[in-house]
Parts: C-alpha cells; sequence; structure tokens
C-alpha cells in the first residue's frame, strides 16, 4: 500500500505472472486466515489465572534439606555487619550471624550466644555475658573447619564497631560503654568498659544506666565477626562474611542473587532446616507475585494492589497467609520552624483533614489508620489517644479559622516525596485531594530516598515531607528520643526532621531514660506520645499493614515481630514438592475467555 | 508550496490516507476530549468507585462512569480524554521546539559552513554518543520541580540531532543552486536569501521529518512515564497511566490496555502519514 | 586506511571527553552521594572521611581530570594515592581504571563486567531476531514485490515499528510466561542454557522493532537493487534468477551493514525499559539503579562504555561499508 512502486517491470516469465498472482493472492489469504485463526485460538484458550498454590504439601515430621527461595524488589548493598543498615543487608546478614542476645515471637530479650541473660549490676550499669561454648565460626581462609568463639571475639568486634576507619552508622547506639567515644575519636587505644574475663565470660560498662543496652545489643551491629577473617580481607571482608551463623555464605552474584549453605554446626535447635537458601534481588513486585504462583519463590512479602486483593479473597491460599500490622509508623512530617507550619494550628488542621479510610479504601485496606507515633503492640502505645489525630473536617477547618486562614493559604506548599513508583505518586494525590478540603494547594516534589535522607536533615530547607519510621528494637524510646527529642536537631543529618522542639517533652524524656522502673517509664513516654500527637510535628498517615505467604510445603513460618524476614524453625516438606513439581509440570489449563473485561480470575 | 503532483501522489497513497485519519482522530480527541470528559478527572470518588473489597469499578458498571475506575477510584474515561490531550500537546510542542532548534542549527550550519558548521555537528555528534534515556532520567533527577514545560524542552534537547544534519544536507546542496550563487553576486542579505531561497526548499524533509517525530516524541514520553519520570500527579497522561495501569494488569487489564492502544494507534498513524508525506515529496524513495 | 582509522579515532576522543564532560557535570548536580551511601546515623566526620576518600572534596575540575587520568589522583581510596603531591599516582580512564562504586562497594569495572556480558547477550539474542525476521521478511517481500504479501507483510512492519517495548514486554509477560508459562517468568538464570532459556522473550520484546526497521529497509534496497542496470543486465544474460537475486541481497545488504553498526551502542548500553520489565540486570537495570543511589562512578562507567561503544559501532559500519562496496575510498572521505 505505501510502497507503490511503478509497474513497468519486464521479467522473462511474464507469461506465467497472472497464474502465479492468482496462487499468491491464494496463497496470502490461506496465510492470513491460518493467523487469525491461531490469534483467536490464542485468546480463546488462554488459562485462566490459577486459583490456589500450584504445590502441595505433605503431613511429615520437621526434618532438614532442600532450596529456600525468597527475594526482595532491592539489592543488598553489603554484607558486614558492623556496616549494614538497611532492612536488606539485614535480611542475608541475619541468616549468617548471631549474636549475644536475640528476640522471641513475642518480643522479648532471650539469650542466644549468651548462655542466660546477662547478670546487670544494683546501678545498672555494668552488664555481664556468659557465652556458650563449642560456638563455632564458619570456615574461613587459614582456618578449613573454622574455629571455636569467645568473648575476645567479642570484644574484637565491638571494638571494630567503634573504629573510626569502619564508620559504622551504629556507633551512636553504643556510646555509653566507658570510653567509647574517646576511642572512636582515636584518642585511645582502648574501650576500657568492655572488659574480658575469661574465654567465656565478658563485662559491658557504662558510663549512665541506659534502659536500651540489653536492645542494642541484640542488634545485627553487635554481631561478633572473626578477626582472622578481617584480617585476611581486609576491605573486601564484606563480600566474606564469616560469622556462626545457621547458614554459609556461598555466593552473591551482585544484583542478581545470594547464595547460602547449610552450617552444620550451628549451635541453636530452632534453626532453619533447609540445606541451601537463595536470595533474589531486584525482582519486582509484579514480577515476584508472578513467579511466586508459578511455584518459583517460596515467600513473598510484598503484593502489587492486585495481586494483594487476589490473595486476600483467595480461599486456596488462606492457610498460607498471615497479615499483621509492621511495627512501622508512616505520616506527613513538617518543618515546626518553617512558615505555615511553625503555626501548631496548621499542622492540626492537616492532621485532622486526611482521610485516613479514604486512604485505606484507595490502597485495599493494606493498612491501619494512624493517630499516633507508637504503633499498636509497641509498649506506651495508648488505645484511648486514637482521637487525638482523626479526620474530621469540621475541626480542620476549625483549626483552619484559629491558624488566621479560614479560606485556606494563598501559596501552594510544597511537600517532598521519595520514590517515582506508583505507590508514591498515589500517596501523593491522595494527600493532594485531602488537604484541597481545607484550602491547601500542594506541590508534589519527588525527590530520591538520598536527597530526601540529606535535605530534610537540614534545618529551614523541607517544609513538609512523607516520612515514616520503622523499629530497631521494641522500645518507644527508639521512635520518640530519635524522632522528636531536640538532641537529634543538627546543622545537618537530624533525624528530628520536623525540627520539633519541646522542653517540656525532653525533660520527661530525659527523666525516662535512665528509669529501671519499666511501668513508671512506660507512663512518662504515654505523656511524650499524647503531647506529640496533639502538637502535631507529624500528622500520621497509617501504620501498615503487611501480608506475607508461603508455600505450602514451606512448614513452621512464623512472621516476627521485630526482624522483618526471620526464618527459624522453618523447613521443607521436600518429597511432597518435588512430586507435585515433577507431576504438574507448566503448561496450559482451563480456556478462559480473554476479552470479558472483568479480567482473569 | 506543495506541488500539485505531491498532493495527487499523497491522495493515491491509501496508507497515507489511513494515517491521516487516525492523526486527525487523535487530535481531535486531544482538542475536544478535555470538553467531553464526564468528569474532573483529578477528582477520587473514594467511596463509589472503590468498592468496600478494595476492587476497582469495571467498565460498564456504573452509569456515568462508562470506563470505569482508575487504581485511585477516579473517572478511568475523562483521565483517558484528559491524558490525550496532555500527550499530544506534550508530543506537538515538543516537536515543534525540535523542528526549530534543528532548523536553525541545521540551517546556520549548513549555509555557512567553516567553523560554524563544524562546531555544530561535532555537539551532534557529542549529543549522538550519550545514552538518550539515561540522560533523560538524570536531568529528570536534576530538576526537581519539574513542569510539563520541562518536558517539552527535556525532549526537544535530545531529539533535534536528526534533524538538524538533515536540514544541513539538504541546505548545503540548495546552496551550491546556481541561481543562490546569483542571488549572492547580487548582494543579497543572508537573511534574506535563507528567508526567501533556502527555508522552501527544506519545507519538504522538514514536514516528513516533523511527522514522525511527533510519533517520537510520544513513545519518549510514554517511556519516561513507564520509568516514573513522566508529567506530574495529579496529571494524567496516556503514558502515566500506561504505567499505573502496568501493576493491574492480572487484575484489570484494561487500565493497562486503553491507553497502550491509543498510543500505539497514534504511533502507527503518524509513521504512515509521514511515510506517505516523503513519498508524495519525494517519489523516487 | 590507518590514517582514516587514526584521524576517526582522535576526533572521536574529542567529542568522548566532552561528552563525558557533561554527563560528569550534570550527575554531580544531582545530589550528594555521601549521605545516600552512608545512611542517616552517618556523623559529619564519617561524610567528610568518605569524601576524602572519593575526592568529592576536591573542585569539580581537579576531579574531572582525575577521573579521566590526565591529572593525578584524588581518591584516597585509591592504590596510586599517596600523601605526598608529587609522589601521587594516576587513576583515572587512560590507567583503566573507573573508579569505585559507591554503593556497591566494588571497583566499577568489576560491577560493569558483570553486568555488561548479560547485556550483550541479551543484545545479540534481539539482534539475530531481527536480522531473521526482518531480513527474511524484506527479501521475501521485495522478491513477491507489489503481491498481496508484500502488502501484508509491510504493513505488519509498520505497524510492528509503533508497537514500543513498554506495551509489548508487560503483554509477553503475563501471557507467555504466566499464563502460558511456556517461558521462565523474569529473571536471568543460573547457567548458559537457562541464560539463553529467559533471553528468549526479552530478546524477541526488543526485537519486534528493530526487525520491523530491517524489514522495511531490506525490501526498499532490494527492490532498488533488482530494477537496477546490473540485474537486468545478468538477468539478460541468461543468469539463473537464483545466482541473480543472491547477487542482488548482497547487494542490497550494505545499509544494512551500517545499522547494524550502528546499533552496537544499544546493544552495550542495555535496554533500560525491557531489563525493567523482565528483571534481566543488564546496564540498563545497572544505570537506573546507580541514578537513583547516587552512585555517580557507575554511572560514569556506564556512560563512557556506551559512548566508546558509539563510536566504535560508527567506525565499524565505516570500514564495513567500505569492505563491501569497492566503490567507498575511506581515506577520502575524511
Amino acid at each position: 500500500m505505501t510502497h507503490s512502486t511503478p509497474k513497468t517491470e519486464e521479467t522473462p516469465e511474464i507469461a506465467s505472472t497472472k497464474t502465479r498472482r492468482q496462487l499468491e493472492n491464494l496463497g496470502c489469504l490461506a496465510t492470513f486466515v491460518v493467523g487469525v485463526i491461531f490469534l483467536i485460538g490464542f485468546i480463546v484458550l488462554l488459562p485462566e489465572r490459577p486459583d490456589g498454590p500450584r504445590y502441595g504439601g505433605a503431613e511429615s515430621e520437621p526434618h532438614s534439606g532442600g532450596t529456600f527461595v525468597f527475594q526482595h524488589e532491592s539489592n543488598v548493598r553489603t554484607l558486614d555487619p558492623h556496616i549494614a543498615y538497611d532492612e536488606l543487608s539485614g535480611m542475608a546478614i541475619r541468616l549468617m550471624f548471631d549474636g549475644l542476645l536475640d528476640y522471641d515471637f513475642e518480643s522479648n530479650l532471650v539469650p542466644s550466644i549468651a548462655t542466660q541473660m546477662p547478670t546487670v549490676s544494683e546501678d545498672g550499669k555494668v552488664f555481664r555475658f556468659h557465652l556458650r561454648q563449642g560456638v563455632r565460626f564458619h570456615p574461613m581462609p587459614g582456618l578449613p573447619e573454622g574455629r571455636e568463639l569467645v568473648a575476645e571475639d567479642v570484644r574484637y568486634s565491638m571494638m571494630r564497631l567503634m573504629s573510626k576507619e569502619v564508620g559504622s552508622p551504629g556507633f551512636p547506639f553504643y556510646s555509653a560503654i566507658e570510653g567509647a567515644p574517646a576511642y572512636h575519636e582515636g584518642e585511645t587505644d582502648d574501650v576500657p568498659g568492655i572488659v574480658v574475663i575469661d574465654d567465656y565470660t565478658i563485662e559491658f560498662r557504662l558510663t549512665e544506666p541506659d534502659q536500651t543496652f540489653l536492645n542494642v545489643m541484640a542488634m545485627p551491629f553487635a554481631y561478633p565477626i572473626p578477626r582472622e577473617n578481617v584480617e585476611a580481607h581486609g576491605s573486601e571482608v564484606k563480600f566474606h562474611p564469616v560469622g556462626v551463623g545457621p547458614f554459609r555464605f556461598e555466593g552473591w552474584e551482585r544484583g542478581v542473587q545470594l547464595t547460602f549453605t547449610r552450617n552444620d554446626h550451628y549451635f541453636r535447635d530452632d534453626r532453619p532446616r533447609p540445606d541451601r537458601m537463595v536470595f533474589l534481588e531486584n525482582v519486582t513486585r509484579e514480577l515476584a507475585s508472578l513467579r511466586f504462583q508459578n511455584g518459583d519463590i517460596d515467600t513473598i512479602h510484598r503484593q502489587s494492589p492486585s495481586d494483594y486483593r487476589f490473595y486476600r479473597d483467595s480461599e486456596a491460599w488462606a492457610p498460607y497467609r498471615v497479615e499483621f500490622p509492621r511495627m512501622s509508623t508512616f505520616g506527613i512530617g513538617m518543618n515546626c520552624e518553617m512558615e505555615p507550619f511553625t503555626n501548631r494550628h496548621i499542622r492540626r488542621a492537616i492532621a485532622f483533614s486526611l482521610d485516613r479510610a479514604g486512604w485505606s479504601r484507595a490502597r485495599s485496606g493494606r493498612m491501619l489508620e494512624a493517630g499516633q507515633i507508637l504503633p499498636p503492640g509497641m509498649p506506651g502505645h495508648d488505645e484511648n489517644l486514637a482521637e487525638a489525630q482523626r479526620f474530621d473536617l469540621d475541626i480542620a477547618r476549625e483549626e483552619m479559622r484559629l491558624a488566621g486562614h479560614p479560606d485556606g493559604l494563598d501559596e501552594p506548599v510544597p511537600f517532598w516525596i521519595t520514590g517515582q513508583d506508583d505507590t508514591s505518586r498515589q500517596y501523593g494525590e491522595l494527600l493532594q485531594a485531602d488537604l484541597q478540603q481545607i484550602g491547601i494547594e500542594v506541590d508534589l516534589e519527588f525527590v530520591s530516598f538520598a536527597t530526601y535522607l540529606e535535605e530534610t536533615g537540614k534545618p529551614n530547607t523541607v517544609p513538609a515531607f512523607f516520612t515514616g519510621w520503622n523499629l530497631d528494637f521494641p522500645d518507644p524510646s527508639n521512635f520518640i528520643d530519635i524522632l522528636f527529642h531536640q538532641r537529634a536537631i543538627h546543622e545537618q543529618h537530624s533525624e528530628n526532621r520536623a525540627f520539633y522542639r519541646n522542653d517540656e517533652m525532653d525533660a520527661i524524656l530525659d527523666r525516662a531514660r535512665s528509669m529501671t522502673d519499666r511501668e513508671a517509664r512506660l507512663d512518662l513516654y504515654r505523656q511524650a506520645n499524647a503531647i506529640i500527637a496533639n502538637d502535631a510535628p507529624w500528622a500520621f498517615t497509617y501504620y501498615p499493614l503487611s501480608m506475607e505467604l508461603w508455600q505450602p510445603y514451606v512448614r513452621g513460618y512464623a512472621p516476627h515481630p521485630v526482624y522483618s524476614e526471620d526464618y527459624r524453625n522453618l523447613w521443607l516438606d521436600l518429597p511432597r514438592q518435588r512430586l507435585a513439581r515433577s507431576l504438574a509440570g507448566r503448561g496450559t489449563g482451563v480456556p478462559a475467555a480473554f476479552f470479558a473485561l472483568p479480567g482473569w480470575r | 508550496m506543495m506541488d500539485p503532483r505531491a498532493w495527487k501522489r499523497f491522495r493515491a497513497n491509501k496508507g497515507a490516507t489511513v494515517g491521516a485519519v487516525l492523526v486527525l482522530f487523535v487530535t481531535l480527541v486531544a482538542i475536544l476530549g478535555p470538553f467531553l470528559a464526564p468528569h474532573d478527572p483529578t477528582e477520587q470518588f473514594r467511596d463509589t468507585l472503590i468498592n468496600d473489597d478494595g476492587t476497582l469499578a469495571r467498565p460498564f458498571e456504573l452509569a456515568g462512569h462508562l470506563l470505569g475506575s482508575d487504581s485511585t477510584g477516579r473517572d478511568e474515561l475523562s483521565r483517558l480524554l484528559h491524558g490525550g490531550a496532555i500527550s499530544m500537546l506534550v508530543a506537538y510542542f515538543a516537536t515543534a521546539l525540535t523542528i526549530l532548534i534543528g532548523v536553525v542549527v541545521g540551517v546556520t550550519s549548513g549555509y555557512f559552513g567553516g567553523i560554524v558548521d563544524t562546531l555544530w555537528m561535532r555537539f551532534v555528534d557529542l549529543l549522538l554518543s550519550l545514552p538518550f534515556l539515561l540522560l533523560a532520567i538524570a536531568f529528570k533527577s536534576v530538576i526537581s520541580e519539574a513542569t510539563l514545560f520541562h518536558l517539552i524542552l527535556l525532549l526537544a534537547a535530545l531529539s533535534w540531532t536528526r534533524l538538524a544534519r538533515v536540514t544541513r544536507a539538504k541546505v548545503m546542496q540548495v546552496r551550491q543552486l546556481e541561481y543562490i550563487q546569483a542571488a549572492r553576486a547580487l548582494g543579497m542579505t543572508h537573511t534574506r536569501i535563507l528567508m526567501k531561497h533556502v527555508l522552501p526548499n527544506v519545507t519538504g524533509p522538514i514536514i516528513v521529518l516533523g511527522t514522525t517525530l511527533v510519533a517520537r516524541m510520544i513513545i519518549f514520553e510514554s517511556a519516561l512515564s513507564f520509568l516514573g519520570l513522566g508529567v506530574d500527579p495529579p496529571q494524567a497522561s496516556w503514558g502515566s497511566m500506561l504505567h499505573e495501569g502496568q501493576q493491574l494488569m492480572v487484575d484489570s487489564p484494561h487500565l493497562m490496555l486503553l491507553p497502550a492502544t491509543m498510543i500505539v494507534v497514534t504511533v502507527f498513524g503518524f509513521n504512515l502519514l509521514g511515510e506517505g508525506l516523503r513519498d508524495a515529496f519525494d517519489p523516487k524513495d | 586506511m590507518w590514517a582514516y582509522i587514526a584521524r576517526r579515532i582522535f576526533s572521536a576522543s574529542i567529542v568522548l571527553t566532552l561528552a563525558i564532560f557533561l554527563v560528569f557535570i550534570l550527575i554531580n548536580e544531582v545530589g550528594d552521594p555521601a549521605a545516600s551511601t552512608l545512611g542517616p546515623n552517618a556523623g559529619p566526620e564519617a561524610i567528610a572521611d568518605f569524601k576524602a576518600k572519593q575526592g568529592l572534596d576536591r573542585p569539580l575540575m581537579v576531579q574531572f581530570a582525575s577521573f579521566l587520568g590526565v591529572g593525578r589522583c584524588v581518591r584516597e581510596a585509591s592504590p596510586a594515592w599517596s600523601e605526598d603531591d608529587s609522589e601521587r599516582g594516576y587513576c583515572g580512564l587512560l590507567q583503566g581504571d573507573f573508579g569505585e562504586s559507591f554503593s556497591h562497594n566494588e571497583q566499577v569495572a568489576s560491577v560493569i563486567g558483570n553486568r555488561l556480558p548479560r547485556t550483550l547477550l541479551l543484545g545479540i539474542v534481539a539482534l539475530v531476531f531481527e536480522l531473521l525476521l526482518g531480513l527474511g521478511v524484506g527479501i521475501f517481500a521485495a522478491l513477491r514485490r507489489n503481491t498481496l504479501i508484500d502488502t501484508g507483510l509491510m504493513s505488519a512492519a509498520y505497524f510492528g515499528i509503533s508497537l514500543p517495548t513498554f506495551v509489548t514486554g508487560p503483554i509477553f509477560l503475563i501471557v507467555f510466561c504466566f499464563l502460558y508459562g511456556w517461558f521462565p517468568l523474569g529473571g536471568y538464570g543460573i547457567d548458559a542454557a537457562d541464560h539463553l532459556r529467559h533471553a528468549i522473550l526479552p530478546g524477541l520484546t526488543l526485537a519486534i522493532i528493530g526487525a520491523a526497521t530491517y524489514a522495511r529497509v531490506m525490501r526498499g534496497e532490494l527492490v532498488e537493487v533488482l530494477q537496477s542496470d546490473f540485474v537486468r543486465t545478468a538477468r539478460a544474460k541468461g543468469l539463473p534468477a537464483s545466482r541473480v537475486s543472491m547477487h542482488a541481497i548482497r547487494n542490497a545488504l550494505i545499509p544494512i551493514v551500517t545499522m547494524i553498526g550502528m546499533s552496537l551502542p544499544l546493544l552495550v548500553g542495555g535496554a533500560i525499559i525491557t531489563e525493567k520489565i523482565f528483571g534481566w540486570p543488564g546496564m540498563g537495570m545497572l544505570a537506573i539503579e546507580s541514578i537513583a543511589n547516587l552512585d555517580s562512578p557507575v554511572v560514569m562507567g556506564v556512560v563512557v562504555v556506551f559512548a566508546v561503544a558509539v563510536q566504535i559501532g560508527n567506525l565499524i559500519a565505516d570500514i564495513a561499508v567500505a569492505a563491501l562496496d569497492p566503490r567507498v575510498r575511506l581515506d577520502a572521505s575524511g
């Protein structure tokens, strides 16, 4: 049609041209018809989305073996426990390392490498740990059989964590240890607060009582590593992790996957039982959901909205899913030192204008409405405080009137939001629609997480921003002190990104910090919690609900309240899975109409 | 300006006619769409278009919301109509700007030659040796407050190279013609020669290239949107709707397939039209 | 010939330097990598330390000279670094040193060395599809020109050109991988055969536009050659039709070779969108990840590889055309 070249061609076979043309036309028509039939066949025979799991499981006794595959949508940055401070690296590190203390499924601290909880002195400043005997490091250069962990390893690791060269982001958590700041600054060669009593006993001395010291000793920063391995690999040690954990490091293809093999010398009984763990990096949510359903991946913890609804409503998946609130709080941070948020009434107006139920609808109900900084389940969370921040347009308009802006603000206000994906876009649009109701025009600025961290940490830079906090350890100080105390305000890298200053509340927090009576301490935190909710440096939006799914042959799995992925007790129902895999195959299923627009379900 | 034989050739070309009809159609959609849209494309019907279980209203389910809901409870039909307007606006303006830059560069460099030419052409080489999409992503990260205007500017700034090269070649050809040499000898000013004799000669190839450029702009805008770097919310473009629809692909395929179809139809139309114009202007090719 | 190549390399290296400079400025405008690399709790000392290690505290021009390898090394992390200014060595591109990735804690060269083969594999699979489909369709259509078959195939090619990867990719993925289960659902696989199996569908997605383009160009060229004098002469002399066609095809391939040369940069630069859709961990994915992480050394590395590939591709195209077509003299064409 477009290539209409002149038809003045003289070929030797002129005579036969006409019949050939006809034949060709016929052939073309036939090809066309076959093609159309093929296409229609394709569409009509399109298999329906399988409703349930592809592979089943059997009722057998817990046993070892098999390969467990899990994934994340981003990539691991480092395998050095002293450096890692992101969720993903933590996931990988916890497979290979173990600490003196750990959390059980009720968020209680329990001994791990330690034989029992440490003895604490009267004044709350001296902690003595007794270590298990026979805890072995994985094989490492020069030590093909590994070697036993002793108290000196714990001391060495803590010193490495505090040294300036390593530059651990976790150092501030341990600055209460006697001599730690001086050692960090390079003024001394030793930390007098860490004392090795004998091979299986170690003591920590603090300059002041710290109620969170045991919590920080359970953080991955405090996981012991062997000196020999650090010396053998130097700065490359982050690619050659050696710990005492249930799995040994096998390999890491950057950006693709990490593999781990079973450590036969692991000392705990509640270990994960597979022979091999495969951690796939950079798998998008959409892809992960599809691969999970095809049985390529054994568990998923994040889903795209439509997949979330699919799994939530599926009867067949019901026994293999769990939904629970994560220990995180999200909200809109407002810089209390910048216009218009210097005005408390504006901040409160925003807190009362957010239609949290509507947000929840738009997100398929994957959240709990939030009205205070401490999420449900966190000590200090106050059920009675739910009214302090809620959706009520009348109150919101009244607050705008009190603020002196009954008709709203004249200028659009920039709100920062991280990421460029659909989720952040959707949240931005929800906020825009809500604040329009009280006459505030939202000017969304999409920035990278790095820019957000950098700029919101500076005074007088970012007026308002989407923000959130994920717990490090289950203690209210990990939310309130870090996010709202004036101590967390600096010229840059402030964690108090709202630049909220309240001397009265800070006094309460300071009193709580060194207090040993748990109930009295929590009472103080409840007070602080209420002050924040009413002053609204953040307009709290939601506590995320997390849905985790696993294949039927994955057994013994339960979500952990502190760690986002924790596979202790997990085992694979291997024979049945293999059987299922060989029987089920992959391929066409039941015919389904493709374009009956109500979807493929 | 257009020679009548070209017009005849163009009309005889069935593909070009189909292309012209498609282009006319999407352009009309873009112009009239915002007036035809039944709802405000940014209004969120959180209670009516999103069901209690979180599922979205399907097409033909609710009167008044013909194509159902998008991912945030907005009227899909209105968004599609408004999105078309934005997509086409970006594409047309970016093309116009590209042509402006390309012609200025191509004409100056072809007509004056020498150092001007060398500098411009080295700059073209430089731009061509950089990965387009990567550059666009980096630029978008630098501009924190990206408006439609920035998007248009970005697309144009990265796409004028080919047009400049073609214009330059044509101008160099024209420059050698005797009557231009004569005009010069007669003391005509450069501006006058350019306006009167050179520009009319390059119009043909520019129209042809410009038509296919619109198709490329639609694709680029959609590609940027697909990576989440397109127009700012709550605005919609076909590209950003495609991006949003992709994650609901299994559940509600129409949310992706509707904007995708519009994009493909538009691109197809402009490509056909461009090819038809090329044949018409330059029959031996 | 050699003089020509030398001249080309010289002018290419100037263009390259300027292009790299442009991106260098741009990427340093994007943001401060220290905060993104070290995380929220990093103190001012750690940040200062990081900047010193990577030379980020120096003036931009000095950093650029060091990056190229014409100025002394400014990165304390580099083996070429020395406290004494006069003893400092060089650690830039000229020394084959791309620097160290911020987010990967690894040499950029090794990060790219990891990703490049994958992108190449995908690119080659796509190219094979493009050539098989494109040339096949093009030749077939040209030999049957002005028939319904020709019209049908060329209309299909037209439509193919208008099908962007971000439309076809997700549809292919859902239909062929998920619902039919014929191909693996994204990813890269574990061994050579598996890699290939994973590459087929993204390769096909990438190949559609290319194949359609090749088909159109091939048909156009071949039709022209078939109508040229030498083909008529050959036919008149009674050469068998098949041999005539072979000769004609050979001649029509010249512009195709140029096109293949021009597509080399796309082969190594990675297909950002296709890689993202199929979760293929190649250069394209690396590029977006690195921009998001403000990992400027890696972004620079990707850009350098791409820019070099553009120049090499152009050079190869020119030389190949000269080899195929004796009428072209490289030395004359400056």
